[in-house]
């Protein structure tokens, strides 16, 4: 059986052969912690390293590229794009918050994407 | 799909379920029923459809997930305080089809538009079927009239939760055997992954608060009632738009 090792929060989770499944909801399933926010590609909040097992996941679709650019080079996945189906190691800030300002909505007036920013970013992101 | 399968109803249950056997029984309650096995799902997937037919789709579709927002508000509206998570799990998935991104309904119209029909055409009710127009109100009444926690194991494990599942089946055709751009299907990449979590953080709503027996086997009773209810939608745009096109080929 393969096993999702969610290694930051000490959850290993282990799925049916054949399956594949989503990272994120595998996580918050089992109580795993890992941050997210738009579970949609927006924002970035769960992006996690792969630490081993990048054979076993799914090509990154646009959002995802789009979303993580270099870092995607660099062995950073977003959880909740991504499709595992074998065995994989991933490891994350546990603290991480959303990317940057490009998280905050694009259809809003600039009004309230204002405070959608300071909301949902850190101070540090911020500054 | 076997007529018998439709209308099988689940033993009444007098003793509570523990949160495993209930979420098995969910799930179970889905088999057999699921949209992406209907008529029109598999012409999808097996590249059989024209645009016209997934303009057709979009029209009907629109009445459909258009209104998904008001169906949760209502739930919202009857979510005690004290449920806190499922209050804001509501809140954030109203939010998120909404405005957190691009509003959902503008990507099926973006997708609508490609197929060559147009904003007002997608926008008219009067040209969604009857299929459609029963299982829009279905999830109105249901939305209403419901245990919100019924109402959600109806609306978001029954429906939303399917979701993934189809559209990781339809989406890639779109792109190779339809030849749609990556931006034209936005709408479905989108919903791959965002109803994954929806889906994961409605059972978990389901199962924290259907805590009676009456509570779960009325929620297992909806949950395959609004299967049936997108099995017979997606049956019925093959029926009503794709069958009378090969009759007549
Ligand atoms: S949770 Fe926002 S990108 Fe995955």
């Amino acid at each position: 059986m393969p096993t999702i090792r969610y290694v930051t929060s000490g959850c290993a989770v282990d799925f049916a052969d054949g399956d594949d499944v989503n990272m994120l909801r595998v996580a918050i399933r089992n109580e795993c912690h890992v941050p997210y926010r738009c579970a949609s590609g927006n924002c970035g909040t769960d992006r996690v390293h792969v630490e081993d097992g990048h054979e076993n996941l799914s090509a990154p679709r646009r959002r995802e590229r789009e979303r993580l650019g270099d870092l995607l080079d660099d062995g950073w996945r977003l959880a909740c794009q991504t499709y595992v189906s074998g065995d994989c190691s991933v490891t994350w800030d546990p603290d991480q918050t959303a990317l940057d300002e490009r998280a905050t909505d694009r259809s809003l007036p600039d009004a309230v994407n204002e405070r959608l920013a300071r909301r949902w970013l850190s101070a540090e992101d911020t500054d | 799909m076997p007529r018998e399968a439709l209308t099988v109803k689940g033993d009444d249950m007098d003793e509570l379920l523990s949160k495993d056997e209930f979420r098995t029984a969910l799930e179970d309650a889905i088999k057999g029923r699921e949209a992406k096995n209907a008529s029109f799902s598999m012409a999808w997937a097996n590249g059989e459809l024209k645009r016209e037919h997934f303009a057709r789709w979009a029209e009907n579709h629109y009445h459909y997930v258009g209104p998904f927002a008001d169906y949760l508000a209502y739930i919202y509206a009857h979510t005690p305080d004290h449920a806190t998570d499922a209050k804001d799990f509501l809140l954030q998935n109203m939010y998120e089809e909404e405005l957190s991104d691009v509003r959902h309904t503008d990507l099926l119209i973006r997708f609508a538009e490609a197929c060559g029909t147009t904003r007002e055409r997608v926008m008219d009710e009067r040209n969604m079927n009857a299929v459609t127009r029963g299982l829009q109100g279905w999830c109105y009444a249901v939305a209403m009239r419901e245990h919100f926690a019924v109402a959600t194991a109806a609306l978001v494990v029954g429906l939303e939760s399917q979701v993934p599942s189809i559209y990781r089946k339809q989406y890639p055709p779109l792109i190779e055997a339809y030849g749609f751009g990556e931006d034209d299907v936005e709408f479905f990449d989108l919903h791959i992954t965002s109803d994954e979590v929806h889906g994961e953080r409605g059972y978990q709503i389901v199962l924290d608060y259907a805590d009676t027996p009456e509570l779960q086997q009325r929620s297992l009773d909806l949950v395959r009632a609004g299967a049936e209810m997108r099995f017979a939608y997606t049956k019925s745009l093959y029926d009503t738009y794709v069958a009378p096109d090969l009759e007549r080929v």
